[in-house]
């Protein structure tokens, strides 16, 4: 059993927020280069909302919409070549001059990862739903007797 | 029964009238096809590679029938815009439902190719079932739809292999000149094909949904229980008839399948007391004669069978309105109640009087002389059939006279002074049925016209039955006098019959139709309790069991030269580690302990992978044991702290299966290692990274270009997987509150 809104849980997520959201951005830019990618961004975001739900906040936005921008990102980089006469997921790469950085080589696929990242991200907050997180914090006795899980053993 | 307001709904004759529209259109194109005496063929490739063609061929007999199908289509729709009241719910799903069945019945009549027609006749089955369940709120409705649609579809799949069996025995899949089909499996073709036929025409024993379908609303009957959907069993007969003539199965089989329709058809009207229900075992009787004329397979039936379809089509359309009519001014439909409207209601008793008279044979109609060419047919047919048809036609045409004559009586007869009240006229309802019946009357003055249309129909069918005419005044020949006497013997019997106020058969066979299909569902669900029993570490043992039997091929190939001790000293460091890990997690009593044994099994395991040069599977592998251990952290707030106590039997079998899997997937490894496929395509691989990909990760590049179709199927997955998690929390949500 997890102590109602430790303090301690608190503070420490809160202090580990901003750097693990920094390590997310990274990781998801840096992966078409360097290790990393979009899965990757999103299992850091992921586990960033899980921890948080332990420390009893909720999370910005819900998993459906998450799970819907997600998906709409990737299916649309998919499809989108095809009004063009390509082929599907076709990639494009175009060089962009961003201020600060310099030229950047980036692509389509960088959209389409991102569409990975929401729903990675969206599939963590799901779980958080399923598994009632809105309880940790406040627990019913009923959750105490929900502990039946394992038939058949 | 209808909704109380009175007033025709505005909405609902906009939408109806625009579905009326191609009905018309498609009525006129059909006419003018089949006056010029054309054809028209096109199709559609559907599936290239299986040559799968839908093909279409409107000769003479498929112009005939679209505009049957079409015109009292056209006519259904202009009735329906007065038929539903202002605060009737879904008119809009029912105009379209009912022009789909329309298009799909049109699609059957013009169907080239044995699947074209195949395809046609189930979604035939699917709008009707939609149709007759079409006031889904009532559980008589459903129930209705139900058994209508699993009688039609097991029909369905009758036909279908009926279907394979012919093309496979005349190598030919068009229906404009199918072959005799001979040998043993003509006959089981001959059955299959004949029972498919049964089932939608509704001919006994397979005639029980026809009256429980009366419980659609009245256009629907109007339309599909009269001209269409029940006319599809007889089409059939008509255009597969040509591949059985030589089949004797097939005519015997369709005479007793008819014979006995015809007759319990008529005895069921006669008993009934609900119009709509006398009206639709009517049908079930006059469909039973169609078939047994179709499958005499003589030219002079095959003439007459055509007669029947079109009379039939006027009349029954015609009274089926009236009776929707009556419903919905006078409130009920049961002539026990119904009293007086004749008078009050005099344009419906006229159209009932007219089209009843055509439906029993009475002249001036096209009734008369369609009935007439049966007769006909009936004494010229050959050998013991001759008096044993005669004697059926007979018979029928006699209690047909008789449930006419009653159902005029019980629904516009007057018995007392207090007349039932009526509603205001609908004239929407009025004027279809008007057409109709001048139809009926019309096609006897314009004899000669109607003989041409229904010739040329028929030639194609039979060359030799394009010879016959339908006749005004036969003249007092032995059919005449028949037809007389019918007529005559059958009104006695009608009055007689009128006067006795019974009450309702119970229904016979439905209510063990019912029962199968809900045994059916009982075994299934019982069926899916015990393979689908919920409990996860029996559906994990299952997989992983099926696993490791997929695997044992492997065993075979396995080459253990390729093993070679490790790269580096950390590997078996860390190999030892991840095995005490794996051991702990196995062995420990606590949950929290095993989630922790876990994640550090994980840990070990990124660490092996950063020693074979995998940094991209190390950060993935860490992040996802990290958010595993923070999801077990929260999962086990919900659960005990420690494991419930297994049953030994249980233990060892998930031990053995566990150490099976483990050993299983080393083989397969190792096997796969043993034989190379081929060279590596790592070179290429990092090539088409840089130069298409763009990015220096190949790993990367892989899943989001090179492979990101893959990508896209696995984030599918990952959502559908999330959808399913947040609707499994919201139904235990919903339990816990309950």
């Amino acid at each position: 059993m997890i102590t109602p809104r430790s303090p301690i849980v608190a503070l420490g997520v809160g202090v580990a927020a901003p750097p693990a959201v920094l390590v997310a951005i990274y990781l998801f830019f840096a992966g078409h280069n360097q290790p990393g990618g979009g899965f990757a961004a999103g299992l850091v975001l992921g586990a960033l909302v899980a921890l948080r739900a332990i420390a009893g906040r909720r999370a910005p936005a819900t998993s459906t919409t998450l799970l819907w921008i997600g998906a709409g990102l990737a299916a649309g980089v998919a499809v989108l070549p095809v009004a063009f006469g390509d082929a599907v997921l076709d990639q494009r790469v175009v060089d962009v001059t961003v201020p600060l950085l310099g030229k950047v080589k980036s692509g389509t696929a960088l959209v389409f990862d991102a569409g990975v990242a929401a729903i990675v991200v969206g599939l963590v907050m799901a779980v958080l739903d399923g598994l009632g997180i809105s309880r940790i914090a406040d627990p019913s006795p009923e959750s105490e007797t929900a502990a039946k899980v394992e038939g058949g053993s | 029964m209808i909704a109380s307001d009175t007033t025709p709904s505005p909405a609902g004759r906009a939408v109806f009238g625009l579905a009326a529209l191609p009905l018309a259109g498609l009525t006129v194109w059909a006419t003018a096809l089949l006056a010029g005496d054309g054809s028209a063929t096109f199709s559609v490739t559907w599936v290239a590679d299986l040559d799968l063609v839908i093909a279409f061929h409107i000769g003479p007999m498929a112009a005939l029938l679209t505009v049957i199908v079409a015109g009292i289509g056209a006519l259904v729709m202009v009735y329906s815009a007065g038929y539903f009241s202002k605060d009737a719910e879904g008119v809009v799903r029912f105009a379209v439902t009912l022009l789909a069945f329309g298009l799909a019945m049109i699609g059957l009549v013009w169907a080239d190719s044995v699947w074209t027609l195949f395809l046609f006749w189930e979604l035939t089955s699917i709008t009707s079932f939609l149709l007759v369940g079409f006031r889904n709120r009532r559980a008589e409705a459903r129930a209705a739809a139900r058994r209508a649609f699993m009688i039609t579809a097991a029909g369905g799949l009758a036909l279908l292999a009926g279907l394979v069996i012919l093309v496979d025995g005349t190598g030919t899949d068009s229906l404009q000149s199918l072959p005799q089909l001979e040998g043993s499996e003509a006959g089981i073709a001959a059955v299959l094909v004949m029972i498919a036929a049964a089932t939608k025409s509704a001919q006994v024993p397979f005639h029980v949904w026809l009256p429980g379908a009366m419980a659609a609303p009245t256009p629907v009957s109007a339309y599909l229980h009269s001209a269409t959907m029940v006319k599809a069993g007889v089409i059939l007969v008509a255009i597969t008839g040509p591949a059985f003539t030589d089949v004797a199965v097939w005519k015997n089989l369709g005479l007793a399948l008819g014979g006995a329709s015809m007759l319990w058809g008529a005895i069921g009207a006669l008993r009934h007391v609900d119009g709509k229900q006398i009206l639709a075992w009517g049908t079930v009787s006059q469909l039973g004669l169609m078939i047994v004329l179709l499958s005499l397979g003589e030219p002079k039936a095959t003439f007459a069978a055509l007669s029947i379809i079109v009379a039939h089509a006027a009349f029954k359309a015609a009274l089926f309105m009236v009776v929707g009519e009556v419903d919905v001014r006078a409130g009920t439909r049961d002539i026990r109640e119904l009293d007086g409207l004749a008078r009050s209601m005099p344009i419906a008793f006229a159209v009932a009087a007219v089209s009843g008279a055509s439906m029993a044979g009475v002249p001036p109609l096209l009734g008369f002389m369609a009935k007439e060419a049966a007769i006909e047919a009936g004494l010229k047919s050959k050998g013991f059939g001759a008096v044993a048809v005669t004697a059926l036609i007979v018979v029928g045409s006699v209690l047909t006279a008789a449930y006419t004559l009653r159902f005029l009586i019980g629904m516009f007869g007057g018995r007392s002074d207090t007349p039932t009240e009526v509603s205001a006229r609908r004239w929407p309802m009025t004027m279809p049925a008007v057409a109709l019946t001048v139809l009926s009357l019309g096609g006897y003055v314009a004899a000669g016209t109607v003989t041409t249309l229904v010739t040329r129909a028929a030639g194609t069918l039979d060359p030799a039955a394009a010879e016959f005419a339908l006749l005004r005044w036969p003249g007092f020949t032995v059919a005449f006098g028949l037809s007389a006497g019918i007529v005559v013997v059958g009104a006695a019997l009608g009055l007689v019959l009128a006067r006795e106020a019974s009450s309702p058969p119970a229904a016979i066979g439905a209510g063990l139709v019912d029962r199968g299909i809900d045994e059916v569902v009982v075994t299934a669900r019982r069926v899916t309790a015990q393979v689908q029993h919920g409990s996860l570490p029996v559906y994990l043992v299952v997989v992983m069991g099926v696993a490791t039997l997929a695997v044992a091929p492997f065993w075979f190939a396995v080459d253990l030269d390729v093993l070679y001790r490790w790269d580096t000293p950390v590997q078996p460091i860390l190999g030892l580690a991840v095995v005490v890990a794996a051991i702990v997690t196995a062995r420990i009593d606590s949950r929290l302990g095993a989630a922790l044994g876990l994640g550090g099994l994980g840990i070990g395991v990124a660490g092996l992978f950063a020693t074979y040069g995998a940094p991209d599977l190390v950060i993935t592998q860490l992040l996802v044991e990290t958010v595993v251990v923070v999801g077990f952290v929260i999962g086990l707030g919900h659960l005990t702290r420690r494991f419930p106590w297994a049953d030994r039997r249980w233990l060892v079998t998930r031990v053995v299966i566990s150490v099976a899997t483990g050993v299983s997937v080393a083989v397969a490894l190792v096997a796969s290692r043993s034989q190379p496929n081929g060279t590596p395509p790592r070179e290429a691989l990092v090539t088409e990274a840089v130069q298409t990909g763009g990015g220096n990760n190949v790993v990367n590049v892989i899943l989001t270009d090179a492979r990101g179709l893959d990508t896209l199927g696995e984030i599918v997955v990952l959502a559908v997987v999330a959808i399913g998690v947040v609707a499994l929390g919201a139904a235990g949500g919903r339990r816990r509150i309950a």
